[in-house]
């Protein structure tokens, strides 16, 4: 059964996995290559400001993947209105965790596009002394990211289409809400308040912001 | 008798207000091995009894036992026993026809792939079509063979062959009626196409509002039904022995009635009261359904 | 042979379908010996419920006309010419039988009936 989900979801998913993979194998690349190319040489400040800036593209990448590949595993039930799904022997929460395993399998193509670039930019970049390569925590890092944006997705669009409406009318109501108290100047507070909670060291989010970071002290 | 399917004053209602549709106090009583077609107009409920029976929605009150199971406690159980067409198609679109085969079967232990491909060969279907591109024939039959390959107990089907050519109608029903043949397979069809149903049931149900009128082996309820034309009408109804639908009075002076749960020897009942039954008609399963529908109608 | 098979008749399936073969047998298109379609096949090509065709040749089986052989099918009995001809006059008694009802729905008369029928033997 599993494996025959799972070469549905390899169906549905190859192409946007393929291209994760491209593009994640092309990030470490770049942010090795325009290092190069701009002459400054591989002074050891200019490097770990360089692999800062190149931080945004990870988390841009690592949710896309999870919110692609959380997409394309529920799409087509929640298209059909799950009638096929409901109406196979299995239990609900079995056929369930077999959609979202298959669809998971299929994160770790843009994260090994990642790591092979990063190994590979690595192996022929001549690091500065003082500063160490981190191709393997920085791939974790983005197994982990797309990994939650995954879990997230999944979670809003397995439910039923009302659920999901409110859920995600919620989240705009919300963010709509922040945006129009932010120009008035109004509510600073709660907006830190929500970034902190979100992003900050310890918050759910935090995954995807500042570490980013192929090569550090 | 044993039931493959059977209801106990089924209730449920969709909707809100005075748009709700409701299922009032079903009880059906599907015999096992039987060709129990069902027959309704649109929205009369049958597709929701359907859904019902199969755990695809919850009752709000009620038994139903499905192969001898509780539903929808054991749908896991009962659904490896059931082949369901839909309405619609309901696999997934964008698969091809092998691979909605291949991920069909891989739910159903009892599989039969050698029937899958003598039927891929009967119903004439490319292996490497998507779904999408096929036409409604060919989904339907899709459909059908996904359905029978399973080799099931009971077959759910909905409405089958409303829409699709004779010659695929009639492909779909000649793969069914050999199964059935082979296996003493219970089936419950629904269908517009009366005649279609008249050839291969042995029992009847009729839906109307969300209430199951007429529950009966077919040929009772062919017989059962007829239009009488009387010389006169006699002025005493009370103890007849059959239930009289409707009546009709023709410029001549003479009656005619519809009537149900006629059996020969009934004139006794009009001689008696000094009334002529001048012919007895008989009424095929069309214009008896559209009778009781008329008549179940004004009496609501 | 079997292409006139009506739902709408009030003739159940069954007695149209064992009264087809009735009249094959006896007009001699059905010979002794001769394998009646299985009930599958005849069930499916004619798109009518197995137990329909069954209920056809367990009628006819009890006639005596044919005779089921377990694992290998029906088959037709030695009927004999007497035996052939009664059923053929009982099969044209009963087309008649029906022609006059219909006739008398429509408001004809059996004279009128009659001198068609001439008309048309003529033809």
């Amino acid at each position: 059964m599993f494996a025959a989900i799972l070469r549905t979801q390899w169906k549905w998913t190859r192409g946007p996995a393929l291209l994760g993979f491209i593009l994640g194998f092309a990030i470490p690349l770049l942010s090795l290559f325009s290092l190069r190319s701009t002459g400054i040489g591989f002074a050891a400040a200019n490097v770990v400001r360089e692999m800062q800036q190149y931080g945004l593209l990870y988390a841009v990448l690592a949710g896309a993947s999870g919110l692609t590949c959380a997409m394309l595993s529920w799409g087509h039930d929640h298209r059909g209105r799950h009638v096929y799904a409901l109406s196979l022997p299995v239990t609900r929460t079995r056929y369930a965790a077999m959609r979202l395993g298959a669809g998971a399998i299929f994160l770790l193509v843009p994260a090994l596009g990642v790591f092979l670039g990063a190994v590979i930019g690595v192996a022929t970049a001549a690091i500065p002394t003082g500063l160490h390569a981190y191709p393997f925590s920085l791939t974790m890092r983005f197994v982990l990211a797309s990994f939650v944006a995954y879990a997230i997705i999944s979670a809003i669009s397995a439910s039923s289409t009302k659920a999901s409406a409110y859920i995600l009318g919620g989240i705009g109501a919300v963010v709509a809400t922040l945006f129009l108290l932010g120009i008035a100047g109004v509510g600073q507070d709660a907006v830190s308040w929500i970034g902190q909670a979100l992003f900050a060291e310890h918050g759910i989010l935090s995954v995807f912001t500042g570490g980013w970071m192929l090569i550090d002290v | 008798m044993t039931y493959a399917v059977e209801t106990e004053k089924l209730n449920y209602t969709a909707g809100r207000g005075e748009k709700a549709f409701h299922v009032t106090d079903l009880s059906l009583h599907v015999p096992k091995g039987a060709v129990f077609g069902f027959l309704g107009a649109n929205g009369s409920g049958k597709t929701t009894t359907f859904r019902l029976l199969l755990a695809l929605l919850k009752p709000d009150s009620g038994r139903i036992t499905v192969l001898g199971e509780s539903m929808p406690e054991e749908y896991v159980s009962v659904l490896a026993k059931t082949g369901y067409v839909p309405e619609r198609p309901h696999v997934y679109p964008s698969l091809t026809v092998r691979e909605a085969i291949d991920l069909h079967r891989t739910f159903y232990p009892t599989w039969d792939q050698k029937w899958a491909d003598e039927l891929l060969g009967e119903f004439n279907l490319v292996l490497d079509r998507k779904q999408s591109a096929l036409s409604k024939g060919e989904a339907g039959k899709l459909q059908m063979l996904l359905a029978l390959s399973q080799r099931p107990e009971l077959l759910v089907l909905d409405e089958p062959t409303d829409g699709l050519d004779p010659v695929v109608r009639r492909d779909l029903l000649s793969a069914l009626l050999a199964y059935v043949n082979d296996t003493q397979a219970t089936v419950l069809i629904s269908s517009h196409l009366v005649h279609e149903l008249e050839r291969i049931c042995d029992w009847i149900g009729l839906m109307d509002h969300g209430n199951l009128l007429v529950e009966m082996p077919m040929q009772e309820f062919k017989n059962g039904i007829k239009r009488l034309r009387l010389a006169s009408a006699p002025a005493d109804l009370s103890n007849a022995p059959f239930t009289l639908l409707s009546r009709e009075e023709e410029s001549n002076g003479s009656q005619q009635w519809l009537v149900r749960g006629w059996t020969d020897g009934m004139h006794e009942f009009f001689t008696g009261r000094g009334a002529t039954v001048r012919e007895v008609v008989d009424l095929d399963l069309e214009e008896g359904f559209v009778e009781i529908l008329r008549s179940s109608r004004a009496n609501r | 042979m079997f292409d006139n098979i009506d739902s709408r008749s009030p003739t159940p399936l069954y007695a149209q379908i064992s009264s087809r073969i009735r009249v094959a047998i006896a007009a001699g298109e059905l010979a002794k010996g001769a394998a009646l379609p299985s009930v599958r096949s005849l069930a499916s090509e004619l798109r009518v419920n197995p137990a329909t065709v069954v209920q056809a040749y367990r009628e006819l089986e009890s006639e005596g006309l044919v005779a089921t052989r377990h694992g290998a099918g029906t088959f037709v009995q030695d009927v004999g010419a007497e035996r052939r001809t009664r059923d053929r006059v009982a099969e044209s008694r009963r087309l008649v039988r029906d022609l006059i009802a219909k006739a008398a729905t429509l408001g004809i008369s059996t004279a009128e009936l009659r001198k068609a029928i001439d008309e048309e033997i003529k033809r």
